[in-house]
């Protein structure tokens, strides 16, 4: 730094052009993407299990499903419940994303984690305390029943209708997610002129503020119609006494159906399901995209006013707190009381009955334990490997425009189409028929494996997002002073998104915790988690320790969601 | 020697062109300042000479090095080209110390620790940073994060250091001083700079050359007064300073002057290489050009006083000549009404 500057130049570095890194972290990916996938197709395409001597490729598998009247019901009853559900969460979600995020309601932010618990609770949790809370003989349904004087319950929980209903309202975080994020950029001034012009806090909402982030809300509804194509735990359960059955449960009954494994058959209703939902993925990423679009023209936020209800307080407070009533307190408290007493109905004291026998029987029996261990282990070091494993995929595409990147980019969206029951069974027969693997097939990793396969797309927004907040300018300054790619992400980008990848670890534990579909099938001495556990007990109809169990599951989600709180993680994108 | 050559660079965004041919050099201990409105490709030819962009076409050296050639299709990627680059925003890593920050180039080249130690502390005693070194970037203000960024692309002594709007982010009062302390650190040092800015005074100030682009081509190049004072385009004219507009039409022309002649004026002028007799024409004075005078001449109008702006130091006054406004400095008010006004025919551009 001085005359003789010239003299004293330091050269960089040499860089090599290939990156071994980056080429097997995408190899890797894809592997473990689509070689479970084409296992499905191939199978489908059999008449006999694939690893069969004899068999012969051909469409007898489709063939036979067509003919099944039973997937025909399933297929009808999945599209109505799909319909039916999607037309409750998004009127709902919007309304409650607007009283939340654009109305003075006071106290409205101690709401906001209990209008997401939905989200975050197993399903298979959720239906079962609706079964126990509000089924015939639930606890709420007896207490109504004493108070009207009624014979028989005022309800029916186990009817297609009932269904949509229950789906419908726990998928109103999934709409309410996006609905608030759009109205966060929704500028105070056009409602305020529509207040002005003698229109009702509902009639902004409707005429104004909810059109104006149509292109959000037209997205969610795909997705909870995506959602609804999905659904298996909640028919599982509420589906079973009058038999009942959507597409997921048909291809989980078909298991038994001919007494034989009918891998062939199985694998023709996964590629069916994939059929409907690939589509559908595709749909939602070009209405993300458009979403995104639009909220950019709409950005400038300016200045944030909140709409004062006045009067109109007292019935958006009583939505808000009849849709958390019925939708978390309704199950959660009846999972809790069904865990604790022995018995309950008229004129019995729920305090005299109370029991701890349902957890002692759990704490004593291995499997249960094992599950338990499972499914922390799952959640806290699986979560954190998985973190890992996203953010190296992440590298691998970031700040980067190549055909490699844009493949990582379709790769990625494809496990988002496989319901987690199918990518469970193509999962089973990778670690039972792929040498390399066999045995780790009672370990906990193959469940571990197929986890962060099922949720690349969730993790890998949630790990994108954290990218992108990293100023491109940080990253070049580090590239003028002669820092290569990988110099850079590890001195400058990784430190720099520390803090979001922590909050992605925890969003993931808790995905972790509430997953219970994808375990399904590979449920095996050793490989128990919490919420396969749950489906294998309740069809074996033990009501108590799935009672203890979902009680758990719900505190160790509790858990998960009250550090995510105590350190603001953001719990939605 | 030329530290630095660019060879009729191309480059494009999708199906647009941002640099059409644009060729330039940067001798040694040289500040050259790439001048322009927003989207003339100014930031896009630095980021270019970075290697943070990639051109379609032409050539780029640095000293004797090629780094980029369209024709071979070879390219040194940006850390290997040992510029120094100074962003816009600073781009100051949030989570490494001030010291920290300016050491990392050194650690990259491998120079040891005991050296990277003193260096630093060198660069940064050199900015009057010496105080700071423990500090991290939101710690420091806006005036102490611009000098950090330079220590940074400084400490490793590259050949040509480039700046992207390195004065834009202060306030117009540190910009002042920054700009005189920029321009005396840059000749202390003997740096061979390029430095990307659209405000043609910073430019004037603290450069050896301007390089005016308009629309992804060299408009005009030279010493900032030969801008200034000789501009050879109406948009190069328009530009550089505050100018009085008339238009009008070419009259008669010689090889030295030429009349323009509008509604109620005629002024003769300095003719550029395209004006034609006959033809639409552009006249152009400075403002501060133009005088106030006693009485009818040679270039002189009799425009009425519309409204006076009192700007401190002086009066600026506007005045209607039929449709066309003209504006003229002066030390003292004046009183409503018509005044006449001379635009000297040396400074009376038409093009």
């Amino acid at each position: 730094m001085s005359a003789t500057a010239a003299d004293a130049r330091i050269a960089p570095p040499r860089r090599s052009g290939f990156e071994p890194a980056r080429a097997l972290t995408i190899l890797v990916t894809a592997a473990a993407v689509l070689g479970p996938l084409s296992l499905i197709f191939y199978q489908s395409l059999l008449d006999a299990p694939f690893f069969e001597a004899t068999k012969h490729v051909g469409i007898g598998a489709y063939q036979f499903v067509f003919a099944d009247p039973d997937f025909w019901k399933a297929l009808v009853n999945s599209l109505l419940i799909a319909s039916g559900m999607t037309l409750i969460a998004v009127p709902l979600g919007g309304l409650l994303a607007f009283v939340m995020e654009r109305t003075n309601l006071p106290g409205k932010r101690w709401f906001e984690p209990f209008i997401l618990v939905p989200s975050f609770v197993s399903p298979m949790v959720l239906s079962f305390g609706f079964v126990v809370a509000a089924g015939p003989v639930g606890f709420y349904t007896v207490w109504v029943m004493q108070m009207l004087g009624l014979e028989e319950a005022p309800w029916g929980l186990y009817t297609v209708p009932a269904m949509a209903v229950i789906a419908g309202l726990t998928h109103v975080p999934n709409v309410y997610v996006y609905a608030s994020a759009a109205l966060k950029n929704l500028g105070s001034d056009v409602e305020e002129a529509a207040r002005s012009a003698g229109a009702s806090p509902l009639r902004v909402a409707f005429s104004v503020s909810l059109p104006l982030i149509m292109p959000s809300l037209l997205f969610s509804a795909v997705l909870v119609f995506f959602l609804g194509i999905e659904l298996f735990g909640l028919p599982l359960v509420l589906g079973d006494p009058e038999g009942h059955l959507v597409l997921a449960t048909y291809l989980y009954k078909l298991t038994n159906k001919l007494g034989t494994p009918s891998y062939h058959l199985m694998a023709a209703v996964a590629v069916l399901i994939v059929g409907i939902t690939f589509p559908l993925v595709l749909l939602q990423r070009y209405l993300l995209q458009g979403a995104r679009k639009y909220a950019t023209i709409k950005g400038k936020a300016g200045r944030m006013k909140e709409l004062p209800l006045g009067p109109w307080a007292w019935p958006a407070a009583a939505l808000l707190a009849l849709y958390i009533f019925v939708t978390v307190i309704v199950p959660v408290s009846g999972i809790a009381l069904r865990a604790f007493v022995t018995n309950w109905g008229f004129g019995v004291n729920l305090v005299e009955a109370f029991t701890l026998d349902s957890f002692k029987f759990v704490f004593n029996e291995p499997t249960h334990t094992r599950a338990i261990w499972n499914t922390v282990l799952i959640g806290v070091v699986g979560g954190a490997l998985t973190v890992a494993c996203y953010t190296a995929i992440g590298f691998a595409t970031h700040r980067r425009n190549d055909g490699w990147s844009r493949f990582v980019d379709y790769l990625v969206l494809v496990p988002r189409a496989v319901p987690g029951l199918l990518a469970g069974l193509a999962f089973l027969w990778v670690f039972l028929f792929f040498p390399p693997l066999t045995p780790l097939r009672t370990t906990i990793f193959s469940v571990w494996l197929a986890y962060s396969v099922v949720w690349l797309a969730y993790g890998m927004r949630l790990i994108s997002s954290s990218l992108m907040q990293v100023s491109p300018e940080l990253e070049e300054a580090a590239r003028s002073v002669g820092a290569s790619r990988g110099v850079i992400s590890r001195n400058i980008t990784l430190p720099l998104i520390r803090a979001g990848l922590l909050g992605s670890w925890l969003l993931v534990f808790m995905i972790f915790e509430r997953e219970y579909s994808t375990a399904v099938y590979l449920l095996a001495p050793g490989t128990e988690v919490i919420g396969a556990q749950l489906v294998s007990l309740w069809q074996g109809g033990a009501i108590d320790i799935v009672a203890a169990l979902s009680f758990i599951n719900i505190i160790l989600v509790g858990i998960g969601l009250a550090i995510a709180l105590r350190f603001g993680v953001k719990l939605r994108d | 020697m030329a530290e630095l050559t660019v060879q009729d660079l191309h480059l494009t965004y999708g199906t647009n062109p941002i640099l059409k041919g644009v060729s330039m050099t940067l001798e040694r201990g040289e500040v050259v300042s790439l001048l322009g409105p927003s989207g003339s490709g100014k930031t896009t030819l630095l980021r270019a000479v970075g290697g943070l962009e990639t051109p379609h076409k032409g050539r780029i050296l640095i000293g004797d090095k090629v780094v980029f050639d369209g024709s071979a299709g070879s390219e040194v990627p940006a850390e290997a080209r040992n510029l120094g680059l100074v962003f816009q925003s600073y781009a100051l890593w949030p989570h490494k110390t001030v010291a920290d920050n300016v050491a990392f180039g050194l650690r990259l080249r491998k120079v040891p620790s005991g050296d990277v130690d003193s260096r630093v502390k060198k660069a940064l005693e050199e900015l009057s940073l010496g105080h700071l070194a423990e500090r991290y970037p939101h710690q420091l203000s806006g005036g102490q994060q611009q000098r950090v960024a330079i220590a940074r692309a400084l400490v490793y002594n590259p050949p040509v250091i480039l700046m992207d709007e390195p004065l834009s982010n202060l306030d117009a009062k540190l910009r002042e001083e920054a700009r005189a302390w920029l321009r005396e650190l840059i000749v202390e040092m003997q740096l061979s700079a390029l430095v990307v800015t659209h405000d043609q005074s910073e430019a004037m100030a603290m450069s050896d050359r301007i390089l005016l682009l308009n629309n992804g081509v060299i408009e005009q190049q030279g010493k900032p007064q030969e801008m200034y004072n000789n501009p050879q385009t109406l948009f190069a004219a328009d530009f550089m300073g505050s100018n009085n507009r008339l238009k009008g039409r070419v009259a008669q022309m010689d090889d030295r002057r030429a009349l323009l002649e509008g509604e109620g004026w005629q002024l003769w002028g300095r003719p550029s290489a395209t004006t034609k007799t006959g033809a639409e024409g552009v006249g152009m004075i400075r403002l501060e050009r133009v005088r106030l005078a006693q009485g009818p001449g040679e270039n002189r109008v009799e425009p009425e006083l519309t409204t006076s702006m009192f700007l401190g130091d002086k009066w600026e006054h506007i005045f209607h000549l039929g449709d066309t406004t003209l504006r003229a400095h002066s030390a003292d008010q004046l009183q409503p009404g018509r005044h006449w006004i001379e635009l000297p025919r040396p400074d009376f551009w038409i093009f």
